[in-house]
């Protein structure tokens, strides 16, 4: 009770140093209550709603044309594999769309009927339209809940996909809760009447769809392996495959990206928090050295007075760290829509009481360690020594920084005998300070990196953007096809891509890349080399960061490049940054390529536009200069006009579905009726495919560069709040403690000024010593970050990094002097009454 | 004489329970440069609080303080703290050396405050330390390994480095054994002999004796004068007689 008693009268003493630990250990205990319950809990929710869907355990969907029976025989034979159900879907690959505000943006759709769907998983409808309103629909489309949880569209509103330069309008009969495919870092799966499907196989490209349950995790490698050595084909590089445990990871990337930052930020609170009540006892002791003593002769033990103090945290550190846990617990909702919104699933997590008991155990048992630790100086202090105020004030030590030897100002001066005379404080300060600079740059690093929406990732994706990427037909010449486009005059450059993103293997490595050919490097605008120089010759490689620190592999190094046809060793030439392929992309010449595909020819141009808006414009006089898309052509029903030009344009549909459907590269035909002779060819059927990767990378991209921009920013004003606070009371504590120093300077002549610029300066030393340490460690931070999760390495700005820790450096020192100012209302004369 | 200080009409007051105390009443007072003024009185009579309001420490309720011709009673609180730089020294009863600095460095803290660090200002110092007792061994040493007495004359030195037109007392020997309390007077009374004007408040005849004027305050004003030769020029017991008989009308 006497502990206690005393514990209560020092908090009365010192209220906003107990609000302040409270206030850190509130957000500490939610923060980390938050994380340790949703980390686990969301994985459960996912599974429980993944369940739900009574969804295939995995789905493989195979380029159709190169599919062979075998795949599935492996499955069945060498796998335990039950339930297996094979179709056929349609893979719309970076589908162009228009969105509701009308923008032109691209996915990567799976589409298939009712009856694929079912084989795949239950067609469990959430929000859709009455039977009778879907009845009548002529193209209805049942989209995934991505779509209404992200509120893009509602039941009943128009979905448009966009082939070339034709239209598909679809009406929404709903949205339905999917297993696979609802991210837009995958694919999406859309549900289409058995017409509707048929229409757009001319469009889209058909996949064969196997889905089975397993007991078993599959090795997606080892099996497509097996089917390779089998076929001889390169399996991984014609197949989508789909799990649980991937698309988990996948769509919780912004959870655990947003969870692992309140981690971050909790662990910077606690260590301030911790800080501060190491600081507090210390100097309470100090302070109250005398009284310590008096207590001491009346009877009270040290015990007693260690564990009064301690008490005194205990109870303050124990109030936030409930008051957090009970904050957490009924967080859930929020935490739950946030999921919601973030995974694109409905979620409901359960409150695991368990776990923030736990946390707001392990907060309180912290502060209990750390108090007591510091709170035991106190039984080194007998009455005798406390009297005279303590061993420390007897000083035997040398005189640093001696007056005597002052050269300039002696502001300066007496603020480095502060910073020496209190360098224990000074340190933790200086860790604090470290901490939280490195989750506030970090936390800057990442919001200029995402300031200009997607932009920054785009920078990093090693691979080119161009404004549109024409697929040709077979049989064109694509380098004279390029030249006539580059006189063009809406055209800026004009690239052939030799091989988008097609698989090959790396001897000796688990990870098959997508190769990136390109005839000329140098003329790529989003390839960079990062150390060494391009590939110019065909035995020579360019590889990523990410490949460079995982497999040990360096420019002069050779490695040997495997395809179906067969294996080339080529020479390391550079290194780049490259996040496509999940990084692991390798750059090689066409000719290089060559060596290992000597049979492919490119048919991908990719086109810069001068101005990006005329795009539409743009694709629009292409569509009329070198026909429409073939397969839109093989799609069209129905033409008006004459006679001749409806014969025409069935001539044209005729052509254009034996050159999409059955790789014809040429045709001619002459039609007599009446005396009349209409004739013509396919020479006006240059595209294929035409389509925008930038569209594709902005659904891809966009919503995580908005929620990480987010997210930052408020990580950045919450550090700074909890550095304020700190801070503050560091100050206010050493004008407290200071006060009769303080005082006997002012009789002296120092202004209120003068003492405020010395306590600041005290903390300038420490602040830009603790900003530079947390500037280099921050890079450290932002290097892993980036390296773990996207495995690029980004470019470093000196400007941001020095403009941050100047900013940060800076807000320390308003922070301090600001606080400082109660030094005026420190009176010489109720000093000297006293 | 010139007056180096002087008050017109100065009054303090303290608000203490919604009730006011006057402690300071329409007090004119005049300073004169290199007097040794000795202010006595009761306890509660306003010793201290004319001290502070003398110099500058604390601002008056109403009336005037002419410092030469400047009037400083309308300063803000960093302009009184600039005007004490360089024109006021202080010497606390409670001494208030700065803990955590050494003798020389307390004194070179009150110095550079006004003064540039330069050799002389450095020998000036030492030697003044010297001349108070306290040598080089002495200089290095912290306040809590000195005595009350060689801590005091450390006080007095920070207090006179800058050379300030007055220096101000405020019951100097009140903490000081009986030893100790002479030589700090006679540092004071050489101090005094160099010129330097001194304002003193103290409860002791003893140190009474060493100043050459003795004003008696009761109630906050001025109830009675004594002038005395300066320390030394006189006998000293008739010094003490005449002070006594003076304290003793004032009802000391």
């Amino acid at each position: 009770m006497k502990i206690f008693r005393l514990s209560l009268f020092n908090l009365k003493k010192n209220k906003r140093e107990a609000a302040a630990i409270i206030f850190l250990t509130l957000i500490t205990s939610f923060l980390m209550s938050v994380f340790f319950v949703s980390i686990t809990e969301i994985n459960k929710a996912f599974d429980k709603c993944f369940e739900e869907t009574g969804c295939a355990d995995v789905m493989l969907l195979y380029d159709e044309s190169k599919y062979r029976d075998i795949y599935r025989e492996v499955l069945e034979d060498e796998y335990n594999v039950t339930e297996v159900r094979e179709s056929t879907v349609l893979v719309g690959s970076a589908a162009k769309t228009i969105s509701k505000q009308g923008e032109s943006i691209a996915y990567n759709m799976v589409f298939t009927d009712e009856s694929t769907e079912r084989k795949i998983e239950d067609f469990v409808k959430l929000k859709a339209l009455s039977d009778d309103e879907t009845e009548k629909l002529s193209h209805p489309i049942w989209l995934p809940q991505y779509f209404e949880i992200t509120g893009e569209f509602s039941a009943g509103d128009t979905f448009t996909l966009v082939s070339g330069g034709r239209e598909y309008p679809f009406t929404i009969a709903g949205f339905y809760n999917t297993g696979f495919c609802n991210s837009d870092r995958t694919l999406f799966k859309c549900v289409l009447t058995d017409y509707d499907m048929s229409l757009l196989s001319a469009v889209y490209e058909e996949h064969r769809m196997i889905a089975f349950d397993t007991e078993e995790k599959i090795s997606f490698e080892e099996y497509f392996e097996k089917c390779s050595e089998i076929s001889g084909e390169y399996v991984s590089g014609i197949v989508y495959p789909f799990d649980k445990e991937s698309e988990r990871e996948e769509e919780a990337t912004f959870l655990n990206i947003f969870l692992y930052m309140s981690a971050f930020i909790s662990v910077v609170t606690m260590i301030s928090a911790l800080f501060l009540i190491l600081h507090k006892i210390s100097k309470d002791i100090e302070q109250q050295m005398v009284q310590i003593g008096v207590l001491e002769a009346l009877g009270y033990t040290s015990r007693e007075l260690s564990l009064s103090y301690t008490c005194e945290y205990v109870l303050t550190g124990g109030i936030g760290a409930v008051i957090g846990g009970i904050a957490a617990a009924f967080f859930s909702p929020v935490m739950d829509s946030l999921t919601r919104g973030m995974i694109n699933r409905d979620v409901h997590t359960d409150v695991n009481i368990l776990r923030i008991i736990i946390v707001v155990a392990a907060i309180i048992a912290l502060v209990t360690f750390f108090a007591l630790s510091r709170a035991a100086r106190v039984k080194k202090i007998p009455p005798v020594v406390a009297f005279r105020k303590g061993i420390k004030t007897h000083h035997f030590d040398r005189n640093i920084f001696p007056l005597e030897k002052l050269k300039k100002s002696i502001n300066m001066r007496l603020a480095f005998k502060g910073i020496v005379h209190d360098l224990r404080s000074n340190i933790g300060m200086g860790m604090c300070i470290i901490t939280a600079g490195i989750a506030v740059m970090f936390g800057v690093y990442l919001f200029d990196f995402f300031k200009n929406g997607h932009d920054g990732l785009l920078s990093v994706m090693g691979m080119e953007m161009p404004d549109i990427s024409i697929m040709t037909m077979n049989g064109v010449d694509t380098e004279a096809f390029c030249e006539e486009l580059r006189q063009m005059p809406d055209v800026e450059k004009v690239l052939l891509n030799c091989a988008l993103g097609d698989h090959v293997e790396v001897k000796g490595s688990p990870q098959s890349p997508a190769a990136i050919v390109y005839k000329d490097f140098s003329l790529t605008e989003n390839i960079h080399v990062k150390e060494g120089r391009f590939p110019e010759y065909e035995n020579e490689i360019m590889i990523t960061v990410k490949r460079e620190r995982t497999e040990d592999r360096h420019i002069g190094d050779s490695i040997i490049v495997k395809s179906n046809v067969g294996e080339k060793s080529y020479i390391i030439t550079g290194i780049t940054n490259a996040m496509n392929n999940s990084g692991w992309s390798v750059y090689m010449t066409d000719e290089g390529y060559k060596r290992i595909r000597p049979n492919d020819h490119p048919n991908i141009i990719e086109i810069t536009l001068k101005n990006e808006n005329d795009r539409p414009a743009f694709e629009e006089k292409l569509t009329a200069l070198y026909g429409a898309s073939a397969q839109d052509m093989a799609a069209e029903q129905s033409v008006q006009g004459s006679l001749e030009e409806r014969v025409k344009a069935k001539a044209d549909e005729k052509m254009a579905q034996l050159i999409s459907q059955y790789d014809v590269t040429g045709a001619d035909y002459a039609i007599r009726i009446g005396d009349t002779m209409i004739s013509g060819n396919s020479s006006r059927f240059v595209i294929k495919e035409m389509s925008s990767m930038k569209d594709l990378a902005r659904s891809q991209m966009e919503s995580i560069a908005k929620v990480t921009k987010t997210i930052s920013f408020w990580a950045v004003i919450f550090i700074a709040v909890v550095v304020a606070v700190i801070l503050g009371i560091i100050a206010a504590s050493a004008v407290k403690r200071q006060r009769k120093e303080l005082g006997i300077m002012k009789s002296m002549g120092y202004t209120s000024r003068d003492l405020m610029v010395q306590l600041t300066l005290r903390i300038l030393t420490v602040t830009i010593i603790s900003s530079a340490i947390a500037a280099v460690l921050s890079i450290q931070v932002q290097r892993a970050f980036w390296m773990a999760l996207f495995g690029v390495n980004i470019p470093e700005k000196p400007v941001l990094i020095i403009g941050t820790a100047a900013a940060l450096v800076m807000f320390c020192l308003t922070v301090t002097y600001i606080s400082a100012g109660r030094i005026r209302k420190i009176s010489v004369t109720e000093l000297m009454a006293e | 004489m010139i007056p180096v200080l002087h008050t017109e009409k100065l009054c303090k007051s303290f608000s203490n329970g919604g009730t006011q105390q006057h402690v300071i009443k329409n007090l004119d007072l005049e300073i004169m440069e290199g007097d040794f003024t000795i202010i006595m009185g009761a306890s509660g009579s306003g010793k201290s609080t004319l001290l502070y309001a003398l110099s500058g420490m604390d601002k008056p309720t109403l009336g005037k303080v002419f410092f030469g011709d400047t009037e400083i009673q309308n300063y803000s609180n960093d302009q009184l703290a600039v005007f004490r730089r360089s024109n006021c020294g202080f010497v606390f009863q409670s001494i208030y050396l700065i803990e955590n600095q050494t003798v020389l460095d307390n004194v070179l803290t009150g110095a550079f405050v006004v003064q540039k660090n330069s050799p002389e200002l450095i020998m000036k110092v030492k030697e003044l330390l010297n001349k108070v007792g306290l040598d080089e061994k002495m200089q290095n040493k912290y306040p809590n390994q000195l005595s009350g007495g060689e801590a005091q004359r450390v006080g007095i030195v920070r207090a006179v480095v800058n050379e300030p037109k007055i220096l101000f007392a405020d019951e100097p020997t009140g903490s000081l054994n009986s030893a100790s309390g002479k030589d700090v007077l006679n540092i004071f009374t050489q101090v005094h002999e160099n010129g330097q004007s001194i304002v003193m408040v103290t409860h002791d005849i003893k140190t009474a004796l060493r100043g050459t004027r003795v004003i008696y305050l009761r109630d906050g004003s001025i109830v009675g004068e004594h002038r005395m030769p300066k320390y030394g020029e006189d006998d000293i017991k008739v010094r003490r007689e005449k002070l006594t008989e003076f304290l003793d009308r004032m009802g000391w």
